[in-house]
């Protein structure tokens, strides 16, 4: 397994960079590698073992790649958390069990080690261990999902699963030396850490930045493949095209002006691309490919160079099997399932979503064409179902109402069975209620009979991770939407009413 | 506030915002994440450009130093020539 390859052999070539507003370190990986094994050393004499848990709660940095890798040299356990998500208390240690935990914010609780610890154990030791070789089902990392309740989910991931969804992902895109992968979000995801570990097993460079600094060091790195989400590239499109406007500059020439000039493709995922941004970059001659995964199924369709489809996300990847009931609701099974249960979660959780043999019912709803492409058509869970039996998808609607100038996003709700309601956030504050109240005509005037909206709310404040309206991974949160505005989504007087 | 470096400020932060705001109108003192819905992300690509077009260079400045320009007025005073020293 790769896990097992990155660590018992040095690599051959390749590069390390980080990337921060003020400067850029760069390693070579056989550095990297050699650090990774000291640091494994220096972690055993204090008592890490195989079984054991890390804990890391720091952003972007040298000394959180060097962790994950020690870790990974000594049989441990890590568990990334997200800071601003988590706090480095007390609390945190016990309730993960964590051996150690290592932050770069201010922590004063028994067992937690400042980031920077991890230079001086490096330096501290003169030998590498002999590298721990993972079994297939063990658990090499936990990582954290939204959680309905407010408390994120936890949710170990086999050796098997990463060595799976590295081994597909390789199939698709052959990144090779030369290439540099840019990975600018929370390295606490899995995934992120997925091109560190490609790098070291296909001796590419690999470019990682602070969340903060990305459109500044992307020129500046030059990279190959920008590993992204739709909320960021959606900026990115923001930004080149009013770039281009302004300047009357072709958008290609702008386009590369942000991402530099070697793009061989931009990754997107985690949350649905509006089709209007994938055309965008396509057509600025940046290829981007949309996948789909689950933080409970890792990567099982994805779009690639030579196999690619307008509108899906792509075709399902070797070891997944796409599993469609009657209604169209996605289940995944996988030849090397990430887990078959969370490892933190509510009483509860685990059956819902983990099923006997490898499969995870997604709530996601699908459909494959003949060709083995995937289409996401939208949630399960965000199907209304009217008093007359009829289901109405709620996603198209939402798309359609935040497609003009008005609205840049919906979300719909049926607070009582008589009527559809969105709750809008409005291009502009203060909201032009006539503008907003066209929108929705426009919208009503191209919907079915069972899916016109009765009347929009208008949001008070945008829709906000910070705010908790959204997810980490910029998907609107619902329950708690709908809970923000109870009253006026109750109320049949409130808001714009459709004409 | 420095006029030159207010007037591309201005004309660079309406460009990332989402809303239609014309350059006159930001307030100078208001929160830009607040008031605007100014993303991390965004805010960054306003300073790249804003940098670029006042021939300021951005690596002078780190992540701590971003997370403190939280209005239009401690932008500009920060990026402005005369001052960038401070910072």
């Amino acid at each position: 397994m790769i896990v097992n390859r990155i660590t018992a052999n040095a690599p051959t070539g390749g590069r390390i960079s980080f990337a921060r507003l003020d400067g850029t370190e760069t390693l070579e990986l056989v550095e990297l590698h050699r650090r990774a094994g000291r640091l494994a050393g220096a972690l055993a004499e204090l008592g890490i073992g195989p079984g054991d848990r890390i804990g890391i709660l720091a952003a972007n940095s040298p000394q959180w790649v060097l962790l994950d890798l020690a870790a990974l040299w000594l049989g441990a356990e890590t568990a990334g958390f997200e800071p601003g998500k988590f706090e480095p208390d007390q609390q945190l240690v016990s309730r993960y069990g964590l051996r150690l935990l290592f932050t770069d914010r201010p922590a004063e609780a028994a067992g937690v080690l400042p980031l920077a610890e991890v230079d001086r154990l490096v330096e501290k030791a003169d030998s590498a261990p002999e590298p721990v070789v993972w079994e297939p089902d063990r658990v090499t990392t936990v990582k954290f999902t939204s959680g309905s309740t407010g408390e994120p989910k936890g949710l170990g991931a086999t050796a098997a699963s990463i060595d799976s969804s590295l081994r597909a992902v390789q199939d698709m895109f052959h990144h090779r030396p030369g290439d540099d992968l840019f990975v600018f979000l929370p390295l606490s995801l899995l995934q992120q850490r997925y091109w560190i570990y490609s790098a070291l097993r296909h001796g590419h460079d690999v470019t990682v930045s602070t969340y903060e600094a990305a459109f500044a060091t992307l020129r500046r790195a030059r990279p190959t493949v920008v590993m992204g989400v739709p909320a960021f590239f959606e900026t990115a499109r923001r930004h080149i095209g009013a770039r281009a406007a302004r300047s009357g500059k072709p958008v290609g020439e702008q386009a590369v002006q942000l991402f530099g000039d070697r793009i061989r493709y931009l990754w997107t995922g985690s949350a649905p691309a509006a089709p209007a941004t994938l055309r965008f970059f396509n057509e600025a001659g940046l290829p981007i490919f949309e996948g789909y995964g689950l933080n409970e199924t890792c990567i099982v369709a994805k779009n690639h160079p030579g196999a690619s489809r307008e509108g899906s996300v792509g075709r399902v990847v070797p070891g997944k099997e796409v599993l469609l009931d009657a209604d169209g609701v996605i289940s995944v099974r996988s030849d090397h399932p990430v887990n078959d249960h969370y490892a933190y979660a509510a009483p509860g959780d685990s059956e819902k979503v983990f099923r006997p043999g490898g499969i995870v019912r997604t709530g996601d709803l699908g459909l494959i064409d003949q060709d083995g492409y995937l289409y996401i058509l939208g949630r399960a869970d965000d199907v209304i179902v009217l008093e007359n039996g009829k289901k109405i998808v709620v996603r198209p609607i939402e798309e359609r109402l935040a497609s003009g100038p008005a609205i840049t996003e919906a979300v719909l709700f049926c607070p009582r069975q008589t009527e559809l309601v969105a709750v809008v956030r409005p291009a502009h504050y203060p909201p032009d209620e006539a503008v907003i109240a066209d929108a929705l005509a426009d919208a009503n005037a191209a919907l079915g009979k069972d899916e016109r909206i009765a009347r929009a709310i208008v949001a008070r404040e945008p829709f906000t991770v910070e705010n908790g309206l959204l997810t980490s991974q910029f998907k609107p949160r619902r329950p708690q939407i709908r809970a923000a505005y109870a009253a006026d989504l109750a109320n049949p007087q409130e808001g714009i009413h459709a004409r | 506030m420095h006029a030159e470096t207010e007037t591309a400020a201005r004309e660079n932060l309406v460009l990332v915002l989402t809303s239609p705001v014309e350059p006159e109108e930001v307030d100078p003192d208001a929160d830009l994440a607040a008031r605007y819905g100014l993303t991390s992300l965004n805010k960054v690509l306003f300073l790249t450009s804003l940098c670029d077009e006042t021939g300021t260079e951005l690596s002078r400045f780190t992540e701590h130093d971003l997370a403190r320009m939280t209005t239009l007025r401690k932008v500009v005073d920060a990026v402005a020539p005369s001052t960038i020293e401070a910072v």
